[in-house]
């Protein structure tokens, strides 16, 4: 019976039947273009992961800042991170303000997305030119910089949220999505049975891109995860920073730059300094890793559609 | 108008935020840019700042820094072009030709992570990887050799910056341009094959011709942004470096105008010399894109 069915299903791998078979020079060439493009991208991702776990003795017989192969195994830098010191609370604001404005900014593209998805509807046209206007023309550092201030949120953690809230191009592909995949039929069925607008939006349509969604989602939060030039624009007065910035002052103190080590001090401790710097990197990293498979299944076609049909 | 509101009211009501936000953070700093014209102060109340012309524009033209971070900012916009797209489009054709799709699948997922990463992260790990201390400096010491020193030569920045896009953003390009590979119909493969069609004129016929909208459209976003290079990337290695090889236009306005001695007026009219070739040259490309029947950004309804 088996036998049957995997007989029967299409094996995806297969060459087609018109197409030669390339020179195995060329299949060599291929493979090793892969496999150096691949490692150079690996290697350093591991030799980082090894060294967060790496020993003080470790690090120095290999005499550098990091290593390929870990010789032993120390959970000292991790311990470090989160004995709840300076690093403890900047994780720990980075993920507050990964989760608030991932929900603020689902709030503004979902409403907006569905607001603006009925053609001919009052104001329809204008209010997508306002959206659209935003791909063609950036305000400028300075009077962005300049309104933040105006509006006292300046050394506030708001002004690294607010102002990149919503994502016009997040807009226009969660739009086209509810335009072109959600059946106008379901719609037109809710509304026959007296539906809202916010009942269909809430029961026919958010159920139906629950995978949309959540790419969108996931695509904001590795934006705010990754802040860094907002927070330095815009909060450099507070003691508590994004781990990115925390990040970057522990590399300036690697290259031995001037002004680095005033900021650093607070940073230093029991754990080697390359591993618990590596394990600062390894934090940084595992949120954007677990996302990742998921972004990777759903969001190409996302973007695609978006950026065709939009 | 009245009974269209009294229909449409919920979908104006769930637009609001999202316009509450534009408004704020888009619409009023481009009003803003006005004080570009203005000597400005934030000392007096907004209508006692005299109007000066393009007074500010002279000034930051005569800026010493200004011309050499104009010049950067487009050294390395031709460069990413000039190198990311081809490398990116390479990327996908071999990756289109692999027939396992194990081999595929995870290649593509290796490739593209560190798109993901943030500059700090991507700067860090070239640290510590190609630095004056880092693993490659250890290993060629280890055979007699001496330390790397490009992380912190000004002449080999533009080397630099090519292995820090090739590694943090080529995947990203070889996942848009592999799902416009996807969207070419196969039939055409295979009736071109049985015509005798070798594989190079496959490519050539076939699948370049196949994926030209989605690189004029990719174009075109480039062309617009081609004074925005990003902040990021060279702020981080500005230090390392120096501000003469590093000073691209966003880190000018913010070194010499945010938190520099230059005041408001410059930093703004800076920004809006930049905002405004951006848009000069979206819609110049556009317009070139349609002439060559390309469907552009938007569409001329």
């Amino acid at each position: 019976m088996t036998a049957i069915d995997i007989k029967l299903k299409p094996r995806k791998s297969a060459r087609p039947v018109w197409d030669e078979e390339p020179s195995w020079f060329g299949k060599f060439v291929k493979a090793l273009f892969l496999i150096a493009y691949g490692a150079a991208i690996v290697l350093p991702i591991w030799a980082v992961v090894a060294t967060s776990f790496a020993s003080e003795e470790s690090l120095a017989s290999a005499g550098g800042n990091l290593l390929l192969i870990p010789t032993d195994f120390s959970i000292a830098a991790y311990q470090e991170i989160f004995d709840g010191g300076a690093l403890t609370k900047s994780l720990i604001l980075t993920i507050g303000l990964t989760a608030g404005g991932t929900a603020l900014s689902m709030v503004l593209t979902i409403g907006a997305a569905y607001g603006l998805s009925r053609t001919g509807s009052l104001l329809h046209r204008p209010l997508l030119m306002l959206v659209l206007f935003t791909f063609l023309f950036a305000p400028g550092l300075y009077p962005s910089f300049l309104v933040v201030q105006k509006l006292g949120l300046f050394n506030n953690y708001l002004s690294i949220i607010l102002p990149m809230a919503l994502s016009a191009f997040n807009l226009i592909v969660l739009r086209a999505f509810f335009m072109n995949s959600v059946p106008t039929e379901l719609l037109d069925a809710a509304r026959m049975d007296g539906a809202g607008e916010f009942r269909t939006l809430f029961k026919i349509v958010l159920p139906m891109s629950k995978a949309i969604l959540a790419v969108i989602a996931l695509f904001y939060a590795v934006g705010y995860w990754n802040i860094y030039f907002s927070a330095v624009l815009y909060i450099p007065g507070l003691e508590t920073q994004p781990i990115q910035v925390v990040l970057q002052r522990m590399l300036m103190s690697t290259q031995g730059l001037p002004g680095a080590a005033a900021n650093v001090s607070q940073y230093q401790s029991a754990a080697p300094d390359a591993a618990l710097k590596m394990a600062v990197v390894v934090c940084t990293i595992i949120p954007i890793v677990i996302m990742y498979p998921f972004i990777q299944k759903h969001f190409t076609k996302a973007v695609i559609t978006g950026a065709i049909k939009g | 108008m009245a009974q269209r509101f009294r229909h449409d009211w919920p979908l104006l009501l769930m637009t609001l935020p999202a316009m509450a936000q534009l408004a704020v953070f888009f619409y009023w700093p481009s009003a803003w840019n006005i004080i570009a014209f203005m000597d400005y102060s934030p000392h007096r109340p907004f209508w006692e700042n005299p109007l000066v012309g393009f007074a500010w524009f002279e000034r930051l033209f005569n800026n010493p820094y200004f011309l050499p971070a104009l010049l950067n900012t487009l050294k390395y916009s031709f460069a990413n072009l000039l190198f990311l797209f081809p490398l990116s489009i390479v990327l996908a054709l071999v990756m289109h030709s692999v027939v396992s799709t194990k081999v595929r699948s995870v290649f593509q997922s290796i490739v593209y992570l560190p798109y993901f990463f943030s500059w700090v992260l991507v700067v860090t790990v070239f640290v510590q990887t190609l630095g004056s201390d880092g693993l490659v400096s250890n290993w060629l010491l280890g055979f007699g050799g001496d330390r790397l020193s490009f992380m912190s030569n000004p002449d080999t920045f533009m080397f630099l910056a090519w292995l820090q896009w090739a590694w943090k953003d080529a995947g990203w390009g070889m996942i848009i341009f592999l799902a416009a590979l996807a969207s070419i119909n196969p039939s055409l493969y295979e009736a071109a094959a049985v015509d005798g069609a070798s594989r190079w004129r496959r490519m050539w016929h076939i699948t370049l011709p196949g994926i030209r909208p989605v690189i004029v459209l990719l174009l075109i976003l480039h062309i617009g942004g081609i004074l925005t290079v990003g902040f990021e990337q060279y702020q981080l290695q500005r230090d390392a470096i120096g501000y003469q090889t590093t000073e691209v236009l966003d880190t000018f306005i913010y070194y010499r105008s945010v938190i520099g001695t230059e005041g408001a007026s410059f930093g703004t009219a800076a920004g809006l010399f930049k905002g405004v070739i951006g848009l000069i040259l979206v819609l110049i490309a556009n317009n070139v894109a349609h002439r060559l029947g390309e469907q552009g950004i938007y569409q001329k309804s």
